[in-house]
């Protein structure tokens, strides 16, 4: 059997297994769980190994002389890639289910669910055969769904927008593949090779596609459904699709459409580089004045993505190595963000901001990798979000012209903002003064940890030795979409600057010493010539930044978007039902007026059809 | 190699820094009509700073602040041999500057950590300041960089380093000789006041009210760390600036003479303002920023695109 059928089957399989033991046998079917992702996992990496072998086809059905429907994979640079991150996600997920997951209902669809989304997501990374990534994409939005409605009541209202979103935009899919279809007679993804996206039903087809990766990924204005599912999803779900494998796939559906498939006009990559700049500035804006940790990060985790369309919008080789590295990144220091909320949930019990704080001394690693991960998506070097957000500076600047000045800009000034707003965060969770209702705080498990633990390094990893993913995993994918050459000398040396960095906390270090910080004395605080306890001096962390939001021109625009006047869901169903009322207004009943449609009707077609 | 570029920069910052805050307290002391300290108090303050107690707020997170300090000393040190290793040494790599900028946050990022770990609700209030600060100040500093950087980008120095920034502006001009060039001038004036969190922008700090607020809980060699952190950054912003847009510093003949004529100037600038303002309130600080001083540094940048 061909080495690419094994990832797809094996998590398939896997999930029906899960799904038929009986509910006894809860210990085995986290065994079968975990044992199919990590299997799942190394297949995938010997995949990866490989030089892409040729591709594999399965002819399936005929409908008529002119549609063949048949089942084509190929593994090129960059599904290997994403397929190998992908599973890599799903092994650490799983683990960090064994602990989170404890104790609450549906556990066995639950693991059924992710098994079964490892395998659609393999196999839309891997189809040759726009309808087959279809049918790929589907079945995920069908398992994402039943997946936030694991959560619970909370959950069902973001669980019913995120379906009806992401239908939405399969359905638009849908259409710009038979759009495809119609111009070209084909629907293999490999015969589509760098056309040039000219007349009007061609930039139609790949604006319907783009809308399905934007979706997807979260770009503006298609996001709101992820923040609605943070609000009652399991963490773990947030952590596993929106935070990793949703943005790994929707930036692979963009890289794929915009790099290999269509050349892009100036206008449509001017068209992504707006996009990116306001998703990345409109995001964060929002999370700024987030009180619940969930939204908070939900709202980061569609700022990030602008970002990425930004870096791929560029169309330079630096830009589109940033966009794409920057994809990876996102989804380690993403995925950590969630899972360290998740962490704090079980054991606080909430994510509300206001309730919770000082928790650093009683979940020492939480704090740690979420301070890493905090660092890493703020682009604070020497982590591994500088070293893709800095590649995508680069690609903005190479460029050029005073029209790129504006994107960059933004670029630039979203990491502070998001810096901002991590502040915030750290601040009301770990630091800050602990509420006696959370005295007893344990730290997380080892399942929970390891997950945690493992991203984190990643984190520095990937941003000290950069260029190991630069060259190995990104760089074979930037090569082979024909963009032109990365020249890598000249570029920021990671390695050098973090030699620097620990150098000078070396040298703080020894001044301390001098100092003999050692012998350090405790002391109450004094405010006002008083002293105080901890409780009554607690300072809330969600009049942080109230100033912002009641700063003049912003205070109307934070106010229109808590009403919705920014969410598309939100609008489509206001006007929407206008139009739907409208329609029903003319459907009064009256035998004359459906009559006088007729002829109305009737002469229009006469009109046309004669004139034709 | 580069070791000993780094040990070389931070030293030259180090002592710099510490010669400039003379120059502040002793400008500061003439405007007061007073006598001013003599040239070596600032490491006379520091050296006590490294005598004293550390003392740590009973119900702090002892480890970040602690830690803080020497992150943003870390920081500080980086930025050091980034920009000076580039004027004595010449070592860029491309798109330096843009490491610079991120560099040179690392300080104002300790600060808020260490406040917020502190547990002292003074150091908290002061520490939203300074983050609400370095989102105000930032807009408009990054618009006249990269309005800098394009300008020239287009004249032919595209790979945007210090070094090529440096060159250009010895070739065609200082890009300060321009309508679009003297606004950013001001901006940059503007911003780096607020990075260093001196009068009228000092509201993290404010003595008066906050205590002075993000530092207010430190003592000894922490709090001399920090203070070291900010010299570091008094020296190195004004050069910042003469790098970007006043065509940078030589160390050959009688332009050192040039070079430190630049530099003087830009300081007693800084203290000048310094002394002659008054203090505004985080939320008026917010509104000049993001309001008048980003509608300049726009306007900067239209101009340049039109080439003026």
């Amino acid at each position: 059997m061909n080495e690419m059928l094994w990832p797809i089957l094996i998590p398939a399989f896997a999930g029906l297994v899960v799904m038929i033991l009986p509910a006894g046998l809860h210990k085995l079917r986290q065994a079968v769980a975990l044992i199919a992702a990590v299997l799942t996992c190394v297949l995938a990496a010997m995949l990866f190994s490989k030089e892409g072998g040729p591709p594999y086809v399965l002819p399936w059905f005929q409908i008529t002389q002119t549609f063949d429907f048949e089942i084509a994979l190929r593994a090129d640079a960059l599904s290997r890639f994403i397929v190998l991150a992908a599973n890599v996600f799903g092994v650490l997920v799983v683990l960090y289910s064994l602990s989170y997951m404890k104790g609450r209902e549906r556990l066995r669809e639950y693991y059924a669910y992710l098994m079964w989304t490892l395998a659609a997501a393999n196999l839309a990374l891997l189809a040759d055969n726009l309808l087959l990534l279809l049918i790929g994409w589907e079945v995920l939005t069908v398992l994402l769904f039943l997946l936030i409605t694991i959560g619970g009541g909370a959950a069902r209202e973001g669980a019913g927008k995120t379906f009806v979103m992401i239908g939405a935009s399969d359905c638009a899919m849908l259409l710009g593949i038979v759009f495809l279809w119609q111009i070209k007679d084909t629907l293999t993804l490999s015969s589509f090779s760098h056309e040039t996206v000219d007349g009007g039903i061609m930039v139609i087809a790949y604006v319907l596609l783009l809308v399905g990766a934007l979706t997807k990924a979260g770009a503006m204005p298609f996001h709101s459904w992820i923040p609605k599912a943070a609000e009652g999803a399991p963490v773990s779900v947030m952590a596993f699709l929106p935070a990793a494998l949703d943005k790994l796939l929707g930036i692979y559906l963009l890289a794929r459409i915009s790099l290999f498939m269509f050349e892009l006009s100036l206008g449509l990559r001017l068209a992504l580089l707006i996009i990116g700049a306001a998703t990345v500035i409109l995001a964060v804006m929002a999370a700024l004045v987030q009180h619940n940790l969930k939204k908070l990060l939900s709202f980061h985790a569609v700022s990030q993505v602008g970002y990425m369309v930004l870096g791929i919008g560029t169309g330079v080789p630096v830009g589109i190595l940033g966009g794409l590295f920057h994809m990876l990144n996102h989804a380690v220091y993403k995925c950590c963000l969630f899972l360290c909320a998740g962490a704090v949930e079980k054991r606080a019990g909430t994510t509300e901001m206001e309730k919770l704080g000082g928790l650093a001394r009683a979940m020492p690693l939480t704090f740690i990798g979420f301070l890493i991960a905090s660092f890493a998506i703020s682009g604070v070097p020497p982590f591994n979000g500088f070293v893709s957000k800095w590649l995508i500076y680069q690609g903005l600047l190479e460029v050029g012209g005073y029209t790129s000045a504006i994107f960059l800009v933004a670029a630039l000034f979203g990491s502070a903002l998001t810096l901002a707003s991590f502040v915030k965060a750290i601040y009301s969770v770990f630091l800050g003064q602990r509420p006696p209702e959370l005295a007893n705080t344990r730290p997380a498990g080892f399942a929970m940890a390891t997950p945690i633990a493992f991203l984190a390094l990643i984190c520095v990893l990937f941003g000290v030795f950069a260029r190991v993913p630069i060259q190995y995993l990104i760089g074979p994918a930037v090569a082979e979409s024909g963009a032109g050459e990365i020249r890598l000398a000249g570029l920021w040396e990671p390695g050098l600057a973090t030699l620097l960095l620990l150098l000078s906390v070396a040298v703080g270090l020894v001044i301390y010493w001098l100092g003999s910080v050692g012998k350090a004395r405790r002391t109450s605080i004094f405010v006002g010539g008083e002293v105080h306890d901890a409780e009554e001096i607690r300072v809330p962390a969600t009049g942080f930044y109230e100033t912002i939001r009641t700063a003049g021109p912003l205070e109307a625009l934070y106010r229109e978007a808590a009403e919705g006047a920014y969410d598309i869901y939100v609008l489509a169903s206001r006007y929407g039902s206008n139009i739907v009322g409208m329609l029903r207004a003319l459907h009064n009943g009256v035998l004359s007026s459906y009559l006088a449609f007729c002829v109305v009707g009737l002469l229009i077609l006469m009109f046309v059809l004669l004139k034709i | 190699m580069a070791i000993g570029y780094f040990f070389l920069s931070v030293g030259v910052v180090v002592a710099l820094g510490l010669v400039t805050s003379w120059i502040d307290r002793k400008v500061t002391a003439l405007v007061q009509a007073r006598v001013g300290p003599p040239w070596y108090q600032p490491v006379a303050d520091i050296v006590k700073l490294l005598g004293k107690e550390t003392l740590v707020p009973e119900n702090s997170r002892s480890m970040g602040f602690l830690l803080a300090p020497l992150l943003g000393f870390a920081g500080a040190c980086a930025a050091a041999a980034v920009l000076i290793g580039n004027l004595i040494g010449g070592n860029g790599f491309v798109g330096d500057i843009i490491v610079l900028i991120y560099l040179m946050t690392i300080p104002a990022i300790a600060l808020i950590i260490g406040a917020c770990a502190s547990g002292s609700p003074v150091s908290v209030v002061g520490a939203t300041r300074e983050m609400k600060m370095l989102l105000s100040y930032e807009l408009p500093l990054l618009i006249v960089v990269v309005t800098a950087l394009i300008r020239a980008g287009t004249g032919g120095a595209a790979d945007f380093r210090i070094g090529s920034l440096i060159a250009f502006q010895q070739e065609s001009g200082w890009l300060v000789w321009s309508v679009s060039g003297i606004i950013g001038f001001v901006v940059l004036v503007l911003t780096t006041q607020a990075k260093l969190g001196l009068v009228p922008f000092d509201a993290p700090e404010a003595e008066q009210e906050l205590m002075g607020g993000v530092i207010s809980e430190y003592s000894g060699p922490p709090l001399a760390l920090f203070k070291l952190t900010k010299y570091m950054l008094l020296c190195m912003l004004p050069i910042f600036t003469g790098v970007l847009l006043l065509g940078g510093f030589s160390f050959t003949g009688w332009s050192i003479l040039w070079s430190i004529l630049k530099y003087v100037v830009l300081i007693v600038l800084i203290v000048l303002i310094r002394n002659t303002n008054p203090r505004l309130r985080i939320d008026q600080i917010m509104k000049l920023f993001w309001g008048p001083v980003t509608a300049l540094a726009i306007a900067g940048l239209v101009l340049a695109a039109f080439g003026l």
